[in-house]
């Protein structure tokens, strides 16, 4: 079981290069991060995944960027949330992998029909820490009822969760304990923690039947 | 005044915390400042109330957050959120809890650049070079006041 940050951004778009954010993460617990951004390449340390956001303003352009070579490349494929119909219809998009921001979005923007197709699907959704850790007043208290949402939705279809801290530099990651800490105030569990932060490994080498090789 | 006798006094814990970035100068009461602000904002002023935090040591880049036994993972948890101290940005990292100071004094490692800060441009930018334990590298843009802060490590350095 691989304990992984679902997502940070190094520099250039933040200002802690990947190989000193997957440092700072071993120091932290973590055995792997997802990186997104350019020039992001293999180090020495703790496993650095290559990641992919897809910012699309309909499920055409959605199509359209998960062809990109760049998107292709990636080992963790995951796409911004929007209004209702949209997240219905990635989630049962091949190429993507995690559904994020879903802070951000409206309240039932993702419903039941779309957590029941993620779990039939294996699309995972992402708990980003940043609005908890960052946001302060009414903002944080909506992301924090957001989380409890996908929680209970979770609960009962049973689709994968991955956490990620959405660091843009070494100041913003957090420990594992942080989390496990942090995901309590919307009613998460100790075993449903540690069960979102090994899904990226699942998502990235998912249980495929075995094959036999003659 | 005679004191109370020990069992009738409130059990307290502590929890050291490290002050990130590294070579970060703090005063206590600006990190005082930073907890309860983070704190009330994520507990509510009744939990903190309860809890009674406070900073009883602060020096080192480690810092001794006190408060009463049975809140200290909610105290832990808010200082997750601590993001500034006095408009700086910081994080507190939790090292250790227990319930005396001495037990935690013993896990304070100093952590010091190398002694000769050396000098890169990173595109127009000239910043001092901090060299700090494994292989990790601070960047601080030279000047007065608001100094952009970057993370490398030795190998980022050699690269560019």
């Amino acid at each position: 079981m691989k304990i992984t940050d679902a997502c940070v951004y190094p520099y250039p778009a933040g200002d802690s290069t990947p190989a000193r954010m997957a440092f700072e993460a071993r120091d932290l617990g973590f055995d792997s991060i997802v990186a997104v951004g350019d020039g992001v390449h293999p180090s020495a340390g703790p496993e650095v995944l290559r990641g992919a956001v897809i910012g699309a303003a309909s499920i055409k352009d959605v199509l359209k960027q998960v062809r990109d070579p760049a998107v292709r490349r990636a080992d963790v494929v995951s796409v911004n949330a929007r209004e209702i119909a949209f997240n219905r219809a990635v989630v049962s998009i091949k190429e993507i992998q995690i559904v994020r921001g879903i802070h951000a979005t409206q309240r039932n923007a993702f419903d039941h029909v779309a957590a029941r197709t993620a779990a039939e699907r294996g699309v995972a959704v992402d708990i980003s820490l940043a609005p908890i850790v960052l946001l302060r007043g009414t903002r944080r208290q909506r992301a924090l009822q957001r989380y409890a949402d996908i929680l209970s939705l979770q609960r009962r279809y049973g689709f994968p969760l991955t956490i990620s801290s959405d660091a843009r530099s070494i100041l913003e990651q957090r420990s594992v304990r942080d989390v496990r800490g942090l995901c309590a105030l919307f009613g998460m569990t100790g075993a449903e923690v540690s069960e979102a932060l090994a899904s990226v490994g699942r998502l990235v080498t998912p249980d495929t039947p075995v094959r036999v090789v003659e | 005044m005679k004191p109370r006798p020990p069992a009738m006094r409130t059990k307290r814990r502590y929890i050291l915390v490290r002050i990130h970035p590294y070579g970060m100068v703090a005063d206590q009461k600006q990190v005082y400042l930073s907890v309860i602000e983070a704190a009330t904002s994520l507990l509510g002023d009744a939990a903190v109330g309860l809890a009674q935090p406070a900073v009883v040591f602060c020096d080192g880049g480690y810092a001794v957050v006190r408060c009463r036994r049975g809140s200290e993972a909610d105290v832990a948890t808010a200082l997750a959120t601590v993001t500034t101290i006095a408009d700086r940005r910081a994080a507190l990292r939790t090292v250790a809890v227990s319930g005396t100071i001495h037990a935690l004094r013993r896990r304070m490692k100093p952590i010091r650049p190398a002694p000769d800060p050396g000098e890169t441009a990173v595109g127009d930018d000239c910043f001092t070079v901090y060299r700090y334990p494994r292989q990790k590298v601070d960047l601080v843009e030279r000047g007065i006041k608001h100094q952009k802060l970057l993370f490398f490590t030795e190998a980022d350095l050699e690269e560019r």
